[in-house]
């Protein structure tokens, strides 16, 4: 009999950042061996940490999370462990300026003599407020079970509204917008909370991956075991015989299905919904799940290869942030790369107008873009080599957790019928990639402690259809 | 942390070539003990964040008469928005709207005085660490001969302490952490900590004078150890001589008797 017959199988759906964190924790928590596999519908791994290249010259670019965020100012930050641990070189990277109305603003006496005292004022009091109702200890544990009343609070507009100075309010809109990736009214106070404070050293700070983020997808993806099968996507998911779960996989325009012991679905929301999950117990728990956490919201991304090295932003800054599109980030990619021969900017819009340009030509797009560029790179605009859009639509949680967050076990295993179904995912906590490594961690600890030792009591001879080699 | 003793502030000195008339330079008296020349640039900027027509001319002619006084060090040149400022040791430059220089001067200032404070100490380990293989072996034995050394060991554990001291007063404004929200001047004193690695040197300057307090410390303990262990050779033959001495006045004692019945 071949030992994978005999072997617990384990799929995991979805080969993102959740999938492969959870793969990558499972081979690393399991006592015993497993068959893992990671069923993947596109043709490639990673998700949205994306490093993709133009083709006009040998460039690379973030076409989707454009960076980490590092907490160990705070605590113990195990994605930087991870990065660390992988041997991954990083740039630490900041930006400070908030260009409102053609004028940067890059620190308080900025602010006043944009816009008076006042306006100084009305930050600090809107600082001191955040800094009170979130400690850094708080921000760091946002997700965890003990912080679920941090989260609660009400919409987060009604924390902006206390700004009492109009130019202070603009101030803090755009300098959160692209971050929050929706708008004030539809995400908690917590949520918003986060996305102000992150801006303070203190909380957090910014780093990313030399040579593109998506090192850290391939590096994990390298060291991994587990059988991985692009271009397969999971349709549907129903009770097997013997409590196995029944995957309806698509490959290359055929379905098969497949039953597995444990099943963890590690999607974004929009791919979640797009899963029929058959059985009414089943179905309703799932609807339950994606009814809670359902709160899109929205990226897009415009890169842009120049003909020279742009002009590097004063005060080694990375980033600055636009007040065009409600507030878009505008990263200067390029100056990561102190040798780059071109350069690269890139956007990021977020919220109601990244839907809205989403529906836009990418020629449409790019031109608002440009147009947009504030004067100390306005001559960035005849510099075009390439351009590329990356809509990322629905991909984000505008409100990770739902309204009232859920304990995490909950939040993990929807449905407590089918205790050998769990989801992974960043919108179950705060939306970032540290926050889907916890997730991840989170369900290959409750797997290995639990599901396996009962499942290796009592093998299902029925399990397992395929002949996929055992790691 | 600006020296404010008017009688070694010289303002408006000449001018030094390429730099325009409505500069001033100041010579200013760090309170670690060195001097600082600054020449504070008035700039009028247009606030779109692109520096005015004539800034990198200006940035330019400030960098080389920096750099001019310090070849050997690194000049650090800082562009943020609205204002540019070049640094090196012994010499400043801040080019700015009139309204700031006051608070980039201020922030450069205290900037300088931290490093020269810090380098000084970085000089004082160097010192230490330079005696510290010569004095290693006294950390394990004493002899005559280096027994009479314990007062220059001394000197260098006091002097050891003494750099000690001087770190942990000045860790807590290397190791600040970034104020936020920023201030202009806040950023700078951050820029120019980070370009001129200040956190790291400080750290290395602590363990360097850990190490040469440790070793002295040891090298103390020996010589206390050496120095009790003499005056206790010294009472036991003092204390030999009087029983020899009780012992021959005994027999003396004895045989007198002895003769007498």
């Amino acid at each position: 009999m071949d030992d994978s017959a005999r072997l617990p199988r384990v799929a995991i759906v979805g080969g993102g950042p959740g999938g492969l964190f959870t793969a990558w924790h499972l081979e690393r928590m399991m006592a015993t061996p497993v068959s893992l596999t990671i069923l993947e519908a596109s043709h490639r791994l990673g998700g949205k940490v994306c490093t993709a290249s133009f083709a006009a010259a040998p460039v690379t670019y973030e076409a989707g999370a454009a960076e980490l965020y590092d907490y160990s100012p705070v605590d113990d930050d195990p994605l930087r462990q991870l990065v660390r641990h992988l041997g991954l070189p990083t740039v630490s990277i900041g930006g400070a300026a908030v260009f409102v109305a053609g004028r940067p603003i890059a620190n308080l006496d900025d602010l006043a003599s944009a816009c008076g005292e006042n306006a100084r004022h009305a930050l600090m009091s809107f600082d001191t407020r955040a800094r009170s109702a979130m400690t850094a200890g708080e921000f760091y544990e946002s997700g965890a079970d003990h912080a679920a009343d941090a989260a609660a609070g009400g919409p987060f507009v009604g924390l902006l509204d206390g700004i009492t100075c109009a130019d202070t309010r603009r101030y803090v809109d755009v300098m959160i917008h692209s971050d929050l990736a929706t708008e004030a009214e539809e995400t908690n106070c917590g949520y918003g909370l986060q996305n102000y404070l992150m801006n303070d050293p203190a909380y957090m700070r910014l780093y990313c991956i030399a040579g593109g983020n998506e090192q850290l997808m391939r590096a994990i993806a390298v060291r991994l075991a587990a059988a991985v099968r692009l271009g397969t996507a999971v349709t549907e998911v129903r009770d097997g015989p013997d409590g196995a779960i029944r995957l309806r996989l698509q490959t290359q325009g055929q379905a098969t299905h497949e039953d597995f012991d444990v099943v963890i679905l590690a999607l974004p929301m929009d791919a979640l919904e797009r899963v029929r999950f058959v059985g009414a117990s089943l179905a309703d728990a799932l609807r339950r799940h994606v009814e809670h956490h359902a709160h899109p919201a929205h990226y897009l991304r415009v890169s842009v290869l120049l003909d020279r090295p742009a002009p590097p932003l004063p005060g080694d800054d990375a980033y600055l942030m636009l007040d065009a599109f409600g507030g878009t980030c505008l990263y200067v990619e390029s100056a990561r790369d102190p040798c780059a021969a071109h350069g690269v900017l890139g956007w990021l819009l977020g919220g109601a107008a990244a839907v809205e340009m989403a529906g836009l030509p990418d020629e449409a797009v790019v031109a608002a873009v440009l147009a947009s560029l504030p004067v100390p790179l306005a001559a960035c605009r005849e510099q075009v080599l390439e351009t590329r859009v990356h809509r990322w639509t629905g991909a984000v949680s505008a409100l990770p957790g739902g309204w009232t967050r859920l304990p995490a076990d909950r939040r993990h295993r929807p449905s407590p019928a089918h205790p050998k179904l769990f989801v992974v995912g960043d919108y179950l906590y705060d939306s970032t990639l540290n926050g889907v490594l916890d997730s991840a961690e989170h369900v290959a600890g409750w797997v290995a402690a639990e599901q396996m030792p009962e499942r290796l009591a009592a093998p299902a001879a029925s399990v397992g259809k395929t002949t996929e080699a055992s790691p | 942390m600006i020296v404010s003793d008017n009688d070694q502030c010289d303002e408006g000195r000449q001018l030094p070539a390429g730099l325009p008339a409505e500069a001033v330079l100041r010579r200013l008296l760090l309170p670690c003990g060195e001097e600082l020349l600054l020449v504070a640039m008035p700039q009028e900027h247009d606030g779109d964040g692109q520096p005015p027509h004539g800034t990198p001319l200006l940035a330019e002619a400030a960098t080389a008469w920096v750099a001019a006084a310090t070849p050997a060090a690194t000049v650090i040149s800082v562009p943020l928005y609205g204002c540019h400022v070049v640094w090196a040791p012994g010499r400043a430059a801040v080019i700015g709207a009139p309204s700031r220089l006051e608070a980039l001067a201020t922030a450069v200032t205290d900037f300088a005085d931290r490093e020269a404070d810090l380098r000084h100490l970085e000089q004082r380990c160097a010192e230490l660490l330079e005696s510290l293989d010569r004095d290693a072996p006294h950390a394990f034995a004493v002899d005559e001969r280096t027994f009479d050394q314990r007062d220059a060991l001394a000197a260098r554990f006091r002097e050891a302490v003494a750099v000690r001291g001087r770190l942990a007063r000045a860790a807590p404004a290397v190791h600040a952490p970034p104020v936020h929200p920023p201030t202009l001047a806040s950023q700078l004193g951050e820029r120019l900590r980070d370009r001129t690695r200040l956190a790291e040197r400080h750290e290395f300057a602590v363990d360097r004078a850990e190490l040469a307090e440790r070793l002295y410390e040891a090298c103390g303990q020996r010589a206390a150890e050496f120095g009790i262990a003499r005056r206790q050779q010294g009472l036991e033959w003092a204390i030999v001589v009087l029983l020899v001495i009780q012992t021959t006045l005994l027999i003396v004692d004895l045989l007198a008797r002895g003769a007498a019945t």
